[in-house]
């Protein structure tokens, strides 16, 4: 990859971020300071037993466009796993493709070889919702930053591991780095979901090529399905303070319900369930196409919410599907009947 | 079986705390379905109407989605506690889908409303009877009182109509609904302008063309239909009660009239009736301007006093009538003496009093002098009853005399009523009598008139040219100068005399 790819790749991870996964501003600043051409290793190209580790920043998005996070801040992490494992990690995927840790790999690996594989295959807000963790993937070591040190979590169980982890990042101020290891080269091809990275580039130069066309046009270009289209007409909050709704006047008349979290998370059309995590819902200005996270949606704005479908990786399984349809939010009532 | 909708529940008196709150007003259903929560509805909501215990829930898109659950099964309309805070989202999705909403306090009372309103209709009127019942609980002081008490006892309009309209209501306004009512059935329901009507005649011998009617807005043809019921059941009581204050009204009236008796025989110095006319709130102090109208032709004294009480009611000073033999004895109480303007303008408005009350009655009306204290109503009513006297024979006037302060016309009166005196009278007028042309009858009411050439033309209906003519006409053909007193007088008198 080169460094011209930078526009394209964070593009395609802000699309995959589903209104969430934080700005790839930042990322893209520091990923272009990196050795460039870097080199994306596809799965089969490695040996199988590679050790391999996953990073990404971790906690408030919008703290983080505060207190810019250091380029460096992985290599404490990286040498606790690697001292607790008692070996060097000689490879690095991605953590999460969606937003802003899309770029983060080129980042963190620092030398290492890159592995185009991810762990989320959109952006998602915990711990747990980590593929590796969701199937189970024995020995998985958490290193998060705790503000001045470092702590080091080795738990069969992905909630203590999200609870601690949340814990060490408010210590640290609410925001921070985590690194994840204790996993293979090999554990990715069925445990992740391969190739993500360089669906994310593809993904943005469709993007990048198709922005100035027609609105119906633009989603069939990246892949999409075009739900919504109209004006933000009143936004409520919900029980769960991180769950809003947006009313969308459509301008058909159709009245849509657009509910967030830290991402999208559902699509309510005239009372109708029409889209639900984990399938990817991008919200965009219809006429210029910029990518809109949830925290900068606003009454009388005008938008269009496009559908991009998930990695298949997470319908295959009850177990994986349960960690991110909406009632893991505690939203059951959003979930579609065919998975319930 | 016609169905039911949204204004015809608002229309009841219990009805569950319902509110409008989105959708098409003009839903309509045959049932109702009850459940804690939607999911738990019947699947075939076809035609019906969803009750829904559990309130709205606060996340709008959960109420978009339980809307469209609940139109999806076929439900026309859906109530539950807390629609009213629905956004503005869910109203227009509401209306997209074709789903009245209905905001409800109390749902099983809407559930319970809902069935007897659909479904048992003869519970509706069983129920309305029952609270009609608690109407008569309560003594009532008259019939308005007693329309009043039927009608929040109800929850519905109730009027009395007579001939020319609404004669009392109670509850509400039937407005321009009370000219459809067809008077020729016993029994007549009708709608008109979103007002159900439901009216039946009223049994009364003294009183015929009498109706009694409930009315109320927006209601069903099931709450027509025990509106009808409603007014049949308590048309008795209506009727009864309206007997009552005929008979109270003819005691009420023999006895100030046998007050009134004794006072003009005895005088307010007895004890006894000084207080009888102190309860009835009879003050002899002050002015008095008596009044007494008589009927012409046989008629119900009781009857014409009605009439005149309330004619009576609209006048701005206190005015007392009572019956008396053939008709009706009056009169009108001012505590300072009433300039001549102010005296002119009240017997005026007698005048008015007395033309009203001939469009039904066959009377004649005397008014007498302004006298003062107890002896001076004697006095006044003793004048009026002169003056009805004379104005029995006063079609010139109207049938109206008002005996001027000197007393002539009792004067005319006793000597006309003499033998000598009509051919007298005959032979001296006789060249007006040969030439025609109402020259006696302008010679009278110009005489009346104190030689008054407006007034004269006024009262005859002809012009002030025409009078003056007549006038120097008569001077004329008698030979005589009317400014002469003396000629006047025995002119005066001998018109009187021919016309009578």
């Amino acid at each position: 990859m080169e460094r011209s790819d930078i526009e394209a790749l964070a593009h395609g991870c802000s699309l995959l971020g589903s209104g969430g996964g934080g700005r790839t501003t930042y990322l893209e600043l520091l990923a272009a300071q990196a050795a460039w051409p870097i080199t994306l290793h596809d799965v089969s190209d490695l040996d199988p037993t590679t050790p391999c580790i996953a990073a990404a920043f971790a906690g408030s998005t919008m703290l983080i466009a505060e207190r810019l996070p250091a380029a460096g801040s992985f290599r404490p992490l990286i040498a606790a796993v690697e001292r607790w494992l008692g070996h060097d990690v000689p490879a690095l995927c991605s953590f999460e493709v969606g937003g802003m840790n899309g770029l983060t790999g080129f980042v963190a690996a620092e030398g290492r070889m890159l592995v185009d594989a991810d762990g989320m295959g959109r952006a998602l807000p915990r711990m747990d919702q980590l593929s590796l963790a969701v199937d189970g993937v024995p020995g998985l070591v958490f290193a998060v930053g705790t503000g001045h040190g470092v702590a080091v979590i080795e738990s069969p169980n992905a909630d203590e591991a999200e609870a601690v982890v949340r814990s060490a990042l408010r210590q640290a101020g609410g925001t921070g780095s985590v690194v994840v290891g204790g996993f293979t080269v090999g554990d990715l091809v069925a445990h992740a979901m391969p190739g993500m990275l360089s669906h994310a580039l593809r993904l943005g130069a469709q993007y990048l090529q198709a922005r100035d066309e027609r609105l119906e046009d633009f989603a069939a270009a990246i892949g999409g399905r075009l739900l919504a289209q109209g004006r933000i007409g009143a936004s409520e909050g919900d029980a769960d303070p991180q769950v809003h709704s947006y009313e969308i006047d459509d301008i058909d008349g159709t009245v849509h319900r657009l509910v967030t979290r830290t991402e999208t998370l559902a699509l309510v059309s005239d009372g109708r369930l029409v889209s639900a995590s984990p399938d990817v819902l991008v919200v965009v200005d219809p006429r210029t196409k910029d990518i809109i996270e949830v925290p900068q949606l606003k009454l009388q704005q005008q938008v269009a919410v496009i559908e991009l479908p998930v990695a298949d990786w997470w319908r295959r399984s009850a177990t994986r599907l349960r960690r991110v349809l909406p009632s893991f939010y505690g939203l059951e009532a959003l979930d579609p009947v065919a998975a319930a | 079986m016609s169905g039911l909708h949204v204004d015809a529940l608002r229309a009841e008196k219990i009805n569950g705390g319902v509110t409008y709150e989105a959708g098409p007003r003009d839903a309509v259903w045959e049932r109702a379905e009850v459940a804690l929560v939607d999911q738990d509805l019947p699947s075939d909501g076809s035609g019906r109407f969803a009750i829904v215990v559990s309130p709205v829930p606060a996340e709008s898109w959960r109420v978009d989605a339980l809307l469209r659950r609940v139109r999806d099964r076929g439900y026309v309309g859906f109530a539950a506690p807390g629609a009213a805070r629905l956004d503005a989202g869910s109203r227009r999705l509401a209306e997209r889908i074709g789903l009245l909403v209905l905001g409800v306090e109390r749902p099983f009372e809407l559930a319970e409303v809902t069935w007897r309103i659909a479904e048992a209709r003869d519970a509706l009127a069983l129920d309305l009877i029952r609270r009609l019942a608690t109407a008569f609980r309560y003594p009532a002081s008259d019939l308005r009182d007693l329309l009043g008490h039927i009608a929040s006892s109800a929850g519905y309009g109730v009027a009395l109509l007579d001939a020319d309209g609404v004669y009392e209501q109670a509850g509400g306004d039937l407005g321009s609904a009370a000219a459809m009512i067809d008077w020729s059935v016993g029994i007549d329901i009708l709608e008109h302008e979103g007002m159900s009507v439901a009216s039946t005649r009223v049994d009364r011998a003294s009183r015929p063309g009498l109706r009694l009617a409930f009315f109320a807005s927006g209601v069903g043809q099931a709450q027509r239909m025990a509106l009808a019921v409603a007014a049949q059941v308590t048309m008795p009581a209506v009727a009864a009660r309206i007997l009552i204050d005929e008979i109270a009204a003819v005691s009420d009236a023999s006895a100030s009239s046998e007050l009134l008796r004794d006072f003009l025989d005895a005088g307010e110095q007895d004890a006894d009736i000084g207080r009888r006319m102190t309860e009835r709130g009879w003050r002899t102090t002050g002015f008095h301007l008596g009044f007494r109208m008589v009927g012409r032709t046989r008629l119900d004294p009781r009857e014409l006093l009605r009439a005149v009480t309330a004619g009576l009611g609209e006048f701005e000073v206190e005015a007392h009538a009572t019956t008396m033999g053939r008709g009706v004895v009056g009169w009108m109480r001012f505590v300072e003496r009433p300039d001549p303007a102010e005296l002119d303008r009240q017997v005026r408005r007698l005048r008015e009093l007395h033309l009203q009350v001939r469009r039904t009655f066959n009377i004649a009306t005397g008014v007498g002098t302004l006298q003062a204290g107890g002896a001076g109503l004697s006095a006044t009513i003793d004048d009026a009853v002169g003056a009805a006297r004379i104005a029995v024979e006063r079609s010139l006037s109207d049938w109206f005399v008002r005996i001027d302060a000197f007393g002539l016309e009792q004067l005319l009166l006793a000597r006309t009523e003499s033998d000598t005196f009509v051919p007298a009278a005959e032979a001296l007028l006789a060249p007006l009598r040969a030439e025609g042309g109402g020259l006696i009858e302008t010679l009278a009411v110009y005489l009346d008139n104190e030689s008054g050439i407006a007034a004269t033309a006024q009262q005859l209906g002809i012009h002030r040219n025409t009078v003056a003519q007549r006038v120097r006409r008569i001077e004329e053909l008698l030979g005589v100068d009317l400014r002469d007193a003396s000629a006047r007088l025995a002119l005066h008198l001998a018109s009187r005399a021919m016309l009578r």
